[in-house]
């Protein structure tokens, strides 16, 4: 459910910040709501998830850097006790791949790649090693361009997310509890909506499809309007010329909601439109 | 020291630096519910020491629909100057409905217009309090009863954000005027009697200005 840039058309994902400082490619200030357009949602949350994931990077770090260190250690002292400059090596490199991966968001590579890396260095090879940087190195940077374009693979977020609580428990905890959680909330919501959307075309062409899709869209609708009320209205249109304001919301928030009670949609004025209006 | 060079610099940047007193002018917003005579108050301040208007009064609620101000304005008390700019705003409302446009005359189509103007006034007028305003003349309607939502919900935000705020009770010159009611209302604060329109008390009026916000 995005946002978009009423002057360009740019889309911004469903909860992303990006847009409260404005329009990054036209400079515009104003933005509309579509409720509809689910399916252009979904290649859009990748960046938000990517974001929301960025401040909580420290602890993240260090609790999936230390976990990792302390795995690979254990595993190398196991596996090769001659050794010990290839472990001291290999324990570097893995920090190193867990950093990255977890700063990418995608917690899974970080957890499948670790194991991996401990296991090559289990062979004690001096030339495995740099594969193992390689290939954490390529996840990072599907990850980043999707961040920067906003486009590619959302399933592999959320599901990387999910994966590695199960394989690997403690590193799990560690890295991807939290924003595990945000991103199976966000796939359960898309995978329901675009499930409606797809139902309907998958078994027949359209008879079935428009006696139980009004009545289940519509409580959707309404309680995801609800929930938007009772969030960020702070204009609420009643009826055409109708209107109620919430005056402590408008005084607290930079930019002001104007929301229609039909079809969901609504405007986003930041203010920075005033300033400049006004002088 | 950068704090007080960047001061400095924005001083400067003002076209008010032009003038010998080395301060800015405060940004003095006139708030108040609807119908209050706030725009008849800037009016009247703005005739007195400038000479112009600040713009069209009305009997309909909401002819205010954005802010406007007026700017260096000076005001001599005792020998004191007093610079001001003055931001009249629209009228403060938590609802607008255009049917209560329809009694003034009004097609439907421009009642609605009016009252979606109104209401980005408004959204308008709460922005330029949390961002843009030094001080705050509170313009009440003093034959109307002074404990609303909306009242007290500005006097709070212009309490806890510590602006100096004067109360005026205005239109004493109709009868039902009731100068005690309001000052019940807002004890912690002055109260000042005037009636805008003729012209009433104004001395006390500039008085207080002078005194609040010099």
């Amino acid at each position: 459910m995005p946002h978009q840039c009423t002057n360009c058309g740019h889309v911004f994902a469903d909860g992303s910040k990006e847009m409260l400082s404005g329009c990054p490619d036209c400079g515009g200030n104003k933005f509309q709501y579509h409720p509809g357009d689910v399916a252009e949602s979904e290649p859009a949350d990748p960046p938000a998830d990517a974001d929301a994931d960025s401040p909580e990077l420290p602890e993240r770090e260090g609790g999936s850097v230390a976990g990792a260190v302390g795995r690979a250690a254990n595993k190398v002292r196991d596996a090769v006790t001659s050794d010990p400059d290839p472990a001291a090596r290999t324990t570097g490199d893995d920090a190193d791949t867990t950093d990255t991966a977890s700063t990418a968001g995608a917690a899974d590579t970080s957890a499948a790649d670790s194991p991996s890396a401990t296991d090559t260095s289990g062979t004690a090879d001096a030339s495995s090693s740099p594969d193992v940087e390689a290939d954490p190195s390529a996840p990072e940077t599907e990850a980043s361009e999707a961040v920067d374009e906003s486009d590619p693979s959302s399933p592999d977020a959320p599901e990387t997310g999910g994966a590695p609580s199960g394989d690997e428990p403690a590193e799990g905890i560690d890295a991807s509890t939290e924003t595990g959680d945000e991103d199976a909330a966000q796939a359960d919501a898309r995978s329901s909506v675009v499930d409606k959307d797809s139902l309907p075309d998958a078994p027949s062409d359209g008879r079935v499809v428009k006696e139980p899709d009004d009545p289940e869209d519509r409580p959707d609708l309404d309680d995801l309007r609800q929930e938007l009320n009772d969030q960020f209205e702070s204009i609420r249109i009643v009826a055409p010329g109708q209107y109620e304001l919430n005056l402590m919301e408008l005084y607290d928030r930079q930019e002001y909601i104007i929301a229609l009670q039909e079809d969901g949609q609504y405007v986003i004025e930041v203010p920075d439109a005033w300033e400049t209006d006004d002088e | 020291m950068g704090l007080f060079a960047e001061l400095r610099d924005s001083i400067s940047r003002v076209s008010a630096s032009l003038f010998a007193d080395d301060s800015e002018p405060k940004r003095i917003g006139i708030y108040g519910p609807p119908n209050a005579g706030k725009t008849t108050l800037a009016n009247r301040i703005a005739r007195d020491w400038t000479g112009d208007a600040v713009g069209p009064e009305s009997h309909i609620p909401h002819e205010t629909r954005r802010a406007r101000r007026k700017e260096n304005v000076e005001i001599k008390r005792d020998g004191k100057t007093v610079n001001i700019d003055i931001v009249d705003t629209p009228g403060v409302t938590t609802k607008v409905d255009y049917s209560e446009f329809l009694e003034h005359d009004m097609e439907k189509d421009e009642a609605v217009r009016r009252s979606r103007e109104a209401t980005e006034g408004v959204a308008e007028a709460m922005h330029w309090l949390r961002e843009d305003v030094d001080g705050v003349i509170y313009v009440l309607d003093s034959t109307e009863d002074p404990f609303t939502q909306v009242n007290t919900m500005l006097i709070g935000i212009i309490e806890s954000r510590d602006l100096p705020v004067l109360i005026l009770a205005n239109k004493t010159d109709l009868e039902g005027s009731n100068i005690q009611r309001v000052s019940n209302a807002f004890p912690q604060h002055e109260t000042i009697p005037l009636s805008a329109l003729e012209g009433e008390n104004m001395d006390e009026v500039y008085e207080k200005i002078a005194e609040y916000f010099g």
